[in-house]
């Protein structure tokens, strides 16, 4: 499947730009020279309503290969993200992003987006990937929530 | 020929006899004689021979081709049998790990949730009926339908992104053998038409590679012979409790534990064994850390004594000092010695020492016995490594030359081979006796003595059969023309071959039935033996006290059994005066004795 990553991405940003879910951003890179990189896409993911994210608009960075669709992007929250499956490194695991087990080359951009910020108010237990977010979840849910609410409000909306 | 004396020391000359002239035996070595019509015969069909003198065989060794062939019956009866197109019953097959009643079970149960479960749908999910152009859902690009792939649920991708997808699974490992639509909520199953369409041929051997091994690995009746770089796969028919397999290579192997072949003794035993072996070897370093060279002749030294004067033993004789090392001369009081050596003395007194000593002491006792048994064990494993060897060169080199020399055809000296075969596989199991022997319960007497004694007897056939053909071919491997003697050396490596095989038969029998047959000694009668045995084999050796102790009280309370009842009669008459009846192991002993010669308790 080499080489057909950029022609999927040009299709991929095509069908975005068409249609996109409220409130989120996806847009490839820009680099200094004016050139448009479509291996990274910086996009935010906003706080579901009615949840203690809400309010948030989390920055999130797709790093996509080569070998893309083949194998899925690599997700990047900024460093130190607070989040029981989010690495330190702000990378995100997510069975859909697992090219072990849950990735399909059939899964849009789109639904990886959807995918995490349905993962920012359910958080999986079973697979913790740091240890502060994990702990707090299990052991002290209203210090937890708390952390939750205080980050959503260190990512407000970029254009207000 | 000196060594046909030798041969007939000791207290066998009469079971030679038996076993060489009675001719009763089915495979008597007088079928050497007998005309052997294929020449063609090699090594595979000699190790056949001795395989079927088991009584029957519920292996079969499987070459890739067989295996290939198997696979494809299981799919063809699957596909005629539920109807289905053969790529769809080769899904089913490894979905319920290539076993074809489970699938005809799970799919006449229910049709509709096994279809489900393994993706293969009746219809599709999507359908474009008129559509010329479909969307690829991989790339997003369109094509014209010729273009387009899909499996049983309608999802439309472009054949380079199948493929792509496809070989990217199979780059993956043998999980593309479970491979779906790349849809991420289908579950339609992508089978290995698809795989032939679109990939490239190395990938499809791949595939094909990973399917072949499943169909050995993810079956329960089969498993790869586990030699090194052996190829070939057993499948095995459970029932029988004999486990031995033996594969093509000549490998033997323990269908259960799959370590090599260990019959007379369990998988348990051998387990513990190999793994004391293991655990063990730590400890022969911590002696061999612990032990000092002589400071003269660097032989290693172990301290056995309490003493620190150490005397080397001979011819070395060394006298020395066990904490410096140094030579003892300097430490008598002559020569104003003990120097810094005497703090020793004081922890001594104190008793540290004396405790150190006995727990070493300890130590060095069941080192010992293990090391008996160990050293024992290995060195029949090396025996039969070089037996291997002496056998190929045998067949590869030696037996032409002496078909020339001594003017014999080539069938005509299949003795040889068979006293090699049999050699081979004594060692094997005189190896795992000793296994046997080590976990054997020390306060066990009578079995332990039944046991050595049988080891002993078949140890020694043993030895004389390796002796004979190791040593005595030699002389006429160099000869110059036929020599009249060779006929007297075939007789006997054919009748050494035959002896020794019936005491190891007797070995392996008795071990089998847990040496039962120490328990009903008193009654001194096979037939009662052999079904005392069949009560207590699965109990062994490790059953230990319990059970011992129990089934001699029994024979004193209990006579509802025959062979007990037969035995009380047998004592109350015509033995009871020139005989008496061991209470602790029923053992008849001769009136003069005043302990019992099996078990060595004292006469009550």
């Amino acid at each position: 499947m080499s080489g057909i990553a950029r022609g999927r991405l040009t299709e991929e940003r095509k069908s975005w730009r068409k249609n996109h879910p409220h409130g989120f951003v996806a847009k490839p890179e820009t680099l200094p020279d004016g050139t448009v990189n479509l291996m990274v896409w910086h996009c935010t993911i906003p706080g579901k309503p009615g949840t203690d994210w809400e309010g948030g608009f989390f920055p999130l960075t797709l790093h996509f290969s080569e070998d893309y669709p083949s194998k899925p992007p690599k997700c990047k929250f900024p460093q130190g993200f607070f989040h029981p499956n989010v690495y330190p490194s702000g990378t995100v695991c997510l069975s859909i992003l697992n090219e072990d087990s849950g990735w399909r080359p059939a899964i849009t951009v789109k639904q990886i987006l959807v995918g995490i910020q349905d993962l920012l108010d359910q958080p999986n237990p079973a697979d913790p990937a740091q240890t502060e977010g994990y702990h707090l979840f299990i052991q002290d849910l209203a210090e937890y929530k708390r952390r939750v609410k205080q980050q959503a409000k260190q990512y407000p909306p970029l254009l207000l | 020929m000196e060594s046909e004396d030798d041969m007939h020391d000791a207290n066998d000359v009469e079971s030679l006899d038996d076993d060489f002239y009675s001719g009763d035996t089915d495979d008597a070595p007088m079928d050497y004689y007998s005309d052997y019509d294929d020449d063609a015969d090699d090594y595979f069909d000699d190790a056949d021979k001795v395989e079927s003198r088991r009584p029957e065989q519920n292996f079969t060794i499987l070459k890739e081709s067989d295996i290939r062939l198997r696979q494809e019956d299981d799919i063809t009866r699957v596909a005629t049998v539920l109807s289905i197109p053969r790529v769809f019953a080769s899904i089913l097959l490894r979905h319920y790990n290539w076993s074809v009643s489970k699938v005809h079970d799970a799919w006449f149960a229910d049709e509709e949730r096994v279809r489900k479960a393994v993706g293969l749908l009746e219809e599709p999910v999507i359908q474009y009926p008129n559509a010329r152009e479909l969307t690829c859902g991989i790339c997003f690009d369109n094509y014209p339908r010729a273009r387009i792939e899909m499996v049983s649920c309608g999802h439309p991708y472009c054949i380079s992104c199948w493929g792509g997808y496809i070989s990217t699974s199979i780059n993956d490992g043998p999980g593309c053998l479970m491979l779906r639509c790349p849809d991420p909520t289908c579950g339609a199953a992508v089978g290995q038409d698809m795989i032939n369409q679109l990939v490239s041929n190395e990938d499809k051997q791949k595939y094909g590679r990973y399917l072949l091994r499943s169909y050995i690995e993810d079956n329960k009746k089969s498993k790869w012979c586990p030699a090194p770089g052996c190829e070939y796969a057993v499948t095995f028919d459970a029932g029988s409790g004999n486990y031995d397999v033996s594969c093509l290579c000549s490998y033997s192997f323990c269908w259960n534990c799959t370590e090599e072949a260990h019959r007379p003794v369990d998988c348990d035993t051998v387990a513990k064994w190999i793994l004391k072996n293991s655990a063990e070897s730590e400890n022969m370093n911590w002696i061999l850390a612990n032990s000092k060279p002589c400071p003269k002749c660097k032989r290693p030294i172990e301290k056995n004594q309490g003493c620190m004067h150490m005397t080397c033993t001979p011819p070395c004789k060394f006298e020395f000092c066990w904490l410096c090392l140094g030579a003892w001369s300097d430490h008598g009081e002559r020569t104003g010695g003990f120097y810094a050596c005497n703090r020793y003395e004081t922890a001594k007194q104190e008793g540290v020492y004396d405790d150190a000593e006995r727990r070493r002491e300890m130590a060095k006792n069941s080192l010992e016995r293990y090391t008996h048994y160990y050293e024992r064990w290995a060195s029949n494993q090396i025996s039969r490594q070089k037996a291997l060897a002496d056998l190929h060169q045998l067949q590869t080199v030696h037996i032409e030359k002496l078909s020339d020399i001594q003017c014999q055809p080539e069938s005509q000296l299949k003795f040889i081979a068979e006293a090699w075969l049999q050699i081979i596989e004594c060692r094997r199991v005189l190896k795992w006796t000793y296994a046997y022997g080590f976990y054997l319960p020390e306060f066990e007497h009578a079995k332990k003595q039944f046991f050595e004694y049988l080891q002993g007897e078949a140890e020694s056939g043993l030895e004389r059969l390796h002796q004979c053909a190791e040593k005595e071919l030699q002389p006429f491997l160099s000869a110059d023309g036929p020599s009249r003697e060779f006929n007297d050396f075939r007789t006997k490596l054919a009748g050494l071959t035959s002896v020794t095989r019936n005491y190891f038969e007797n070995l392996v029998r008795a071990l089998e039935n847990g040496l039962a047959d120490v328990d009903s000694k008193g009654a001194s009668s096979k037939a009662t033996s052999s079904k005392n045995a069949a009560g207590s084999s699965k109990g062994r050796p490790g059953r230990g006290k319990g059970a011992f102790r129990t089934s001699t009280s029994n024979r004193m309370s209990d006579d509802s059994h025959s062979h007990r009842t037969s035995m009380s009669g047998r004592m109350s008459d015509d033995n009871h005066h020139s005989h008496w009846s061991c209470e602790h192991c029923t053992y008849v002993n001769v009136r003069s004795a005043t302990t019992c010669q099996i078990c060595y308790q004292p006469r009550r």
